[in-house]
């Protein structure tokens, strides 16, 4: 139960923030200014995205190597979806969602130097070779992939594979990892949990209201799906051995991957 | 007149309770809106009359009002716009409307 506290009988109903007007509410979500006030809130006194004074959990050799490979994997994500968000900007059908996506932008840039930056702290000499070496073939393909849906200039395509198929994978597998992770790992990972919240949720009802107002578009964003699922399921894998997580867990992420797509109606 | 009308027309709902919101150190939103918002704790999390789950991004949407099925409410966090309504287990579960 949470700690609200019931009003005596007498008070009057004030206006709140469920009353808003649907326009007024998207208007305000994708402003820059509701971003920036946002991230303030957990970004303020951190450096590189964790508290500069935490002190550092001591790691065996084994979790520590376990540990950059798949921060290696995480900044090839991160890569990826820095340079996607900054190409769907230019695609994008409106000045709302252009905003949005600039701030989508910022965080992914931030994501990317976190991570290459807690790959130094953790010893790696050359974080950007390391990630060249180590990212797994299948975060690699769907880079890849991103970057011809982008250049293809298919937005709704591009919008799904990025912001619902991408940060789903994401969100839950950071999630995930925050639990276990070492304390410093872990607040960063928490923060770049936060963004997420956003970047998939915009992807989900940006492209829920697409298909609802274009559903011709659906066979072809079911196929897309159907075509990114074995390269999910290999980078999911990939990730899962690195933590070194038991294969429940891996069936677990799966089926929290999948809810948006099939909120969406995009299983099957 | 169909019987749920008939219903409505001589038993009017009771009044909604009403709650004074505190925060609850919800960070992701401007300061002006963490009131209307807390982390979830997982399955064991006991949600309030005027609490629902985003289904979306996990988060606990709250209001000033005690919510019934029909409400809209939205996820500042993930952007979601979602209405009310009643799960299998009797709770109030939220739905996305895009």
């Amino acid at each position: 139960m949470s700690d609200a506290k019931r009003r005596p009988p007498h008070d009057t109903i004030r206006p709140e923030l469920h009353d808003l007007d649907k326009s007024a509410f998207l208007e305000e979500v994708h402003s820059f200014e509701f971003w920036f006030q946002a991230v303030e809130g957990y970004l303020a006194e951190t450096t590189y995205g964790h508290d500069p004074e935490m002190a550092e959990d001591p790691l065996s050799d084994e979790d520590r190597e376990r540990l950059i490979g798949v921060l290696c994997n995480y900044c090839a994500g991160e890569s990826a979806a820095l340079e996607t968000a900054a190409g769907l900007v230019s695609l994008a059908p409106n000045r709302m969602t252009k905003v949005f996506l600039s701030t989508q932008v910022a965080d992914e840039g931030r994501h990317l130097e976190v991570f290459l930056h807690r790959l130094g702290e953790l010893g790696v000499e050359n974080p950007e070779s390391e990630v060249a070496k180590r990212a797994s073939p299948s975060m690699l393909a769907f880079k890849d992939k991103l970057a011809e849906l982008v250049a293809g200039r298919d937005w709704a395509s591009a919008l799904f594979a990025q912001n619902v198929a991408l940060e789903s994978l994401e969100f839950v597998v950071f999630g995930r990892h925050a639990k276990t992770a070492d304390r410093v790992t872990a607040q960063i990972l928490e923060r770049v949990v936060k963004d997420e919240r956003r970047h998939m949720g915009f992807g989900e009802n940006e492209l829920g209201r697409y298909l609802r107002d274009t559903p011709d578009s659906r066979s072809r964003i079911h196929d897309l799906r159907v075509e990114l699922d074995h390269l999910v399921d290999a980078t999911l894998a990939d990730t899962v051995r690195h933590l070194g997580l038991p294969a429940d867990d891996q069936k677990e992420l799966g089926r929290m991957y999948r809810e948006s797509i099939e909120r969406l109606g995009l299983l099957g | 007149m169909s019987e749920t009308q008939k219903r409505t027309a001589t038993d009017p709902e009771p009044p909604r309770a009403r709650f004074e919101l505190e925060d609850t150190g919800f960070n992701e939103v401007p300061k002006k809106y963490r009131k209307f918002y807390r982390r979830w704790s997982g399955e064991k999390d006991e949600l309030a009359p005027n609490e629902v789950l985003c289904p979306v991004c996990k988060v606990v949407i709250r209001s000033s009002r005690e919510l019934r099925e029909g409400d809209r409410v939205y996820c500042m966090p993930c952007m979601s716009r979602l209405v009310v309504g009643r799960g299998q287990g009797g709770g109030l579960e939220a739905t996305v409307r895009y």
